[in-house]
């Protein structure tokens, strides 16, 4: 500015050494300094280098005036004034102009570099402000950006209700206020939505002791919308690769689930191959005695009564594999429902058990008048005997199973318990899934690990529930709750 | 930030909040009174002096010091000092030296802490002194070029008690008063509920009607156009000095240099 001082006042001492008046061809220099402070200070700086040069020139001008009017001479440093006056400020607000669109192509470019980077909301609304402030010439400014539920505040601690940025942010509308209060110089603040897909996701919030003029807001606003695009993209590219990395989590739990699955089919095709083995060597082992040797009738019927346990054992195994065929294929085991006495299947279950196995003490405990159930009696049966087949398997040698029935719920419940070693708290929700054994099992008992998944196939069909209570060292129950059937009597039920 | 914190309400104080509508029409009315007194012949002229000047002023002080929160008490005061100065300066030769006494006044205020609104009483930025006394010192040398070159009027040193009564009447009344309220008040405010230059345009604007319609100011019309121009100037220039430094006296320093230069051309 100090330049520009110079060459005003060198262009005045020519002018006066020139000596020709208000029409002296150097009053035409004033235009140099006057454009120059126009280029280097704006509209200000124009104008005010204008005004020197008029008031520089004015005693060259007015005498003449005075003197002799409006000669020639003092015509042309009139129109003089007013070329300056005119260039200054024209040029100032070209000026002025360019610089605004260099300063919001350069604060555009700012913003890209500062959310070019993939990172969570609050760390780039943090990166934001930091690259925003130092272009901005504010004396604070914030930027509050939507995720999800939460406000995300760079710049403060939180959005109170009520205040300008909860209003902006509510409305999608630009405010400014133009005084927050105390003494001095006003302090102005101007917050514009950042605006994604017609809807403000954030608010940018500045605000400065002096003016934010008209363009400073145009520009914001521009930003803000800008911003939130760009926020909005960020967010985005967040939260798919969230999405990205739990996909990922879940197929490789899935995999993980498919390759243990894959085990325990493997594991269950050995395991059926020799279940299936042991009751068809026994049948193949006493027939072909029976059909080579002259036996005794008492041993022929013990012969016949092993080969018929060992029958019925292939064809428990053979059912529960066709029904676990059913299930994985999406279907309900085939069921044929007529009314049926819990109480009496219970027994005739039981009865079996007791006449085949002298190792533990079956009890039965059904309460009186017990409601009919609408169910397959085989099924049922079924059910039945894989709970107290496991219950004898996993109990030790000498302890007691109890198979009881009760009314609840309008139907019967059914109680399986043994005095085993229990299962543990965590594992009771997986031993209905098909193939599943709980770990410690495989070593107390033979068995495939589809009992359970179809006893739960077959208590679903018939519309019950079945579950497990189990305390470790203590012994587990399985209660199976059947729903009543409609209007049937006991009479009318198969015993 | 008030932005996140800070509840939004559009309440904004009007713009003649606070005026002291009681003691200016006391001013007024005892204005006008002597007026009445002295065209009736009753009252000498000098009391239609006294009464026009501490009138004149009274009203901008008092008012400036109303809108910015000082008790009424202290504004009467003011006003006794005005009218007390005046007096002194029509009575007696050496009198315009009580014109330091609203001064002084002021400035008790000021250091109070009770003219901050003003911009009176805080922190003095030594780059606003520069700033306000090369401003005055460079409008003075123009008005100076310029009155002797355009209308002959030659700076003169042989009237120098006269001219330091006016200096004296410039810092306890004329120039303390035109910023107080102009400034201080009218352009604080104004600043407040519109742009920097809506707030420029307002004070300025009535600034130098308030110096177009004084009975004091010679009626020549170049006179008067060169009053409107330098007057515009410096209007505008303080209201600057006030907004950058957040200071009246800059405005204050600029002004008074002004008017001391102009005293100096004699036709004060």
């Amino acid at each position: 500015m100090s330049l520009v001082a110079a060459a005003l006042v060198a262009v005045t001492v020519l002018v006066a050494l020139e000596g020709a008046g208000p029409a002296a061809l150097c009053r035409h220099l004033y235009l140099v300094p006057v454009i120059v402070a126009a280029l280097r200070f704006g509209v200000a700086g124009g104008a005010l280098a204008a005004a020197a040069a008029v008031l520089l020139s004015a005693p060259f001008v007015l005498p003449e005036i005075e003197r002799a009017g409006l000669t020639t001479e003092a015509v042309e440093g009139l129109v003089t004034f007013g070329v300056v006056v005119l260039v200054g400020v024209l040029s100032g607000v070209l000026r002025a102009r360019a610089g605004r669109h260099r300063r919001r192509y350069e604060l555009l470019v700012t913003i890209q570099r500062a959310l070019a980077e993939e990172a969570p909301v609050d760390v780039a609304l943090g990166r934001l402000r930091a690259a925003l402030a130092s272009r901005l010439r504010v004396d604070a400014l914030a930027i509050v950006g939507r995720d999800g539920e939460r406000l995300v505040v760079a710049g403060g601690d939180r959005v109170a209700e009520g205040s300008l940025a909860a209003r902006v942010l509510e409305s999608g509308e630009a405010i400014f206020v133009g005084d927050t209060g105390g003494d001095g110089r006003a302090r102005r603040a101007f917050a514009t939505p950042l605006m994604s897909g017609g809807h403000a996701v954030g608010v940018l919030a500045v605000e400065r002791r002096g003016e934010i003029s008209l363009a400073e807001r145009a520009t914001l606003e521009a930003v803000g919308a800008h911003v939130g695009i760009a926020l909005e993209n960020a967010r985005l590219v967040s939260r798919q690769r969230r999405f990205a990395d739990e996909l990922s989590q879940r197929v490789a739990e899935a995999r993980r689930e498919l390759e243990e699955l894959d085990r325990a089919k493997s594991a269950f095709v050995a395991i059926a191959s020799h279940e299936l083995r042991t009751p068809l060597t026994a049948l193949q082992g006493f027939s072909e005695i029976l059909a080579v040797r002259r036996l005794p009738p008492e041993e022929v019927a013990r012969l016949a009564s092993v080969m018929r346990r060992e029958a019925r054992r292939l064809g428990r195994i053979v059912s529960d594999l066709l029904d676990l065929s059913r299930i994985e294929r999406g279907l309900e085991p085939a069921l044929c429902r007529i009314p049926v006495r819990i109480d009496a299947v219970i027994q005739a279950t039981a009865e079996i058990f007791r006449q085949g196995s002298a190792t533990h003490l079956i009890t039965t405990e059904c309460e009186p008048a017990l409601p009919i159930v609408d169910a397959d009696p085989d099924a049922l049966e079924r059910v039945l005997t894989n709970l107290i087949s496991n219950a004898i398997k996993y109990s030790p040698t000498g302890s007691t199973v109890c198979v009881g029935a009760r009314a609840a719920a309008g139907g019967v419940a059914i109680e399986v318990a043994d005095a085993g070693r229990g299962i543990p708290a965590e594992l009771l929700s997986r031993v209905f899934e098909p193939y599943y054994r709980v770990p410690d099992a495989a070593a107390a008992a033979r068995g495939t690990g589809i009992g359970l998944a179809v006893v739960k196939a077959l208590v679903e069909a018939h519309g019950g529930t079945v579950h497990v209570e189990s305390a470790p060292a203590l012994g587990t129950r399985v209660i199976v709750v059947l729903p009543p059937a409609a209007s049937l009597t006991p009479r009318a039920a198969r015993v | 930030m008030w932005s996140l914190d800070q509840p939004y309400l559009l309440r904004a104080e009007p713009l003649l909040a606070r005026t002291p509508l009681a003691l200016l029409v006391v001013l007024a009315v005892g204005a006008g009174a002597s007026a009445g007194l002295v065209g009736l012949q009753v009252a000498p002229p000098l009391v239609l002096q006294i009464a026009g000047v501490t009138a004149g002023h009274g009203v901008l002080l008092v008012t400036a010091l109303a809108w910015s929160g000082v008790r009424s008490s202290s504004s009467v005061v003011a006003v006794v000092l005005l009218a007390l100065a005046a007096t002194a300066a029509a009575v007696v030769p050496l009198g315009a030296g009580a014109y330091l006494l609203p001064a002084l006044w002021v400035l008790w205020l000021a250091a109070r802490g009770q003219l901050a609104a003003l911009g009176l009483g805080t922190p003095l930025p030594p780059q606003g002194m520069v700033a306000g006394t090369l401003v005055g010192a460079g409008l003075s040398t123009h008005l100076l070029l310029s009155a002797s070159r355009t209308l002959g009027v030659q700076t003169r040193i042989d009237h120098a008690p006269e001219v330091l009564a006016a200096i004296a009447y410039d810092l306890g009344a004329n120039v303390l008063t035109a910023e107080c309220f102009f400034r201080g008040a009218l352009f604080q405010r104004s600043q407040r509920r519109w742009s920097f230059a809506a707030a420029v345009a307002v004070a300025t604007v009535a600034y130098v009607a308030r110096y177009v319609v004084d009975p004091l100011l010679p009626k020549t019309v170049e006179q008067v156009i060169g009053a409107v121009f330098y007057l515009a100037l410096l209007g505008v220039i303080n209201c600057w000095l006030r907004w950058r430094y957040e200071s009246l006296v800059p405005g204050l320093v600029s002004a008074l240099v002004f008017f001391a230069a102009y005293r100096t051309l004699g036709a004060g």
